[in-house]
């Protein structure tokens, strides 16, 4: 009985160390939604968007926000942030204002990872991803 | 009648503990890049930087996870310049290509390498099933007439992107 409660005790640390590294290890990259909706904003002529940013990179502490027509040419916009600060695990929900002129011609809202430069001879991976307007 | 009032109020607390907490959560579909690993050039030669495993480099690895199909394009570019560096003495040449690694669905990810479009530096696959894609990126850097690259640190960026559809 007593050994059996040692086994446990074992996998169970093994478990939770193993949990640890991957959980340190991770670096990833997230905003959702996938396919966002224009909503009208408290200012006329104005539409606004809800976009959330999740930082799992802890490699990185900026994200770039942005805004593109179909051939990724940069559309005008307003954010709180155009640059945001996020730490590691943190999660920030923003809103994206367009002029409702624009609308038709805006299919991508993306957050690119801004790097440091580092004093390494390497190969850095900077990601990016695009939500799309489908309306 | 102290004992009763006793029972009475370990009743009442072991109703407070039975109360339920809920735990909400919202499913959504959704595109996570995760840097699996980050590459290393390795220095064969005076004039050659490259990631190549048999020279002493890295291989950049990076994982796609998709929660749903058919609505994203995986798009992976490998470096064509350095992000930082000392003073280059030449130009540099730069081949660099991005491959399917390893994939969580055999049956629904087994076309995605022969299925890939190539632009220059570029991979786009379309992710047409719900899981985990590792892709790993090459990079080599020539220098222009064999000249040497100077001592110091050399930084490139592969581009990982995650496009809805």
């Amino acid at each position: 009985m007593r050994k059996n409660c040692g086994i446990v005790l074992l996998i169970s640390i093994a478990f939770f160390l193993s949990g640890l590294i991957l959980s340190l290890d991770a670096k990833a990259h997230e905003m959702t939604p996938t396919y966002p909706k224009w909503e009208r904003s408290h200012l006329s002529g104005i539409l606004k968007a809800k976009m959330e940013l999740f930082n799992k990179r802890n490699d990185v502490e900026y994200y770039e926000i942005g805004v593109f027509d179909e051939g990724f040419e940069p559309v005008p916009f307003v954010s709180a942030y155009s640059v945001v600060k996020l730490e590691y695990l943190g999660k920030v929900v923003f809103d994206v204002f367009i002029n409702s002129k624009d609308k038709s011609r805006v299919v991508y809202v993306c957050s690119k990872s801004k790097l440091r430069k580092e004093e390494l001879m390497r190969t850095a991976v900077s990601s990016r991803i695009c939500s799309k307007f489908k309306d | 009648m102290l004992k009763s009032i006793f029972i009475i109020l370990a009743g009442l607390s072991t109703f407070a503990v039975a109360e339920n907490t809920s735990i909400n959560g919202n499913v959504q579909s959704r595109c996570i890049i995760s840097t699996d690993t980050e590459g290393t050039y390795g220095n064969p030669n005076a004039y050659t930087l490259t990631t190549a495993t048999a020279d002493g480099g890295v291989l950049a690895v990076t994982r796609f996870d998709i929660t749903l199909a058919d609505a994203y394009y995986a798009q992976i570019t490998a470096p064509s310049s350095f992000s930082s560096s000392p003073s280059l003495p030449d130009t540099v040449t730069w081949t660099g290509d991005t491959t399917v690694k390893s994939i969580s669905d055999a049956t629904g990810m087994a076309d995605y390498e022969t299925n890939k479009v190539e632009f220059d530096y570029t991979d786009k696959y379309d992710m047409t099933a719900t899981g985990s894609t590792w892709f790993k990126t090459t990079s080599a850097a020539v220098m222009g007439g064999s000249k040497a690259y100077a001592g110091g640190s050399y930084t490139s960026l592969v581009l990982a992107e995650c496009i809805a559809q």
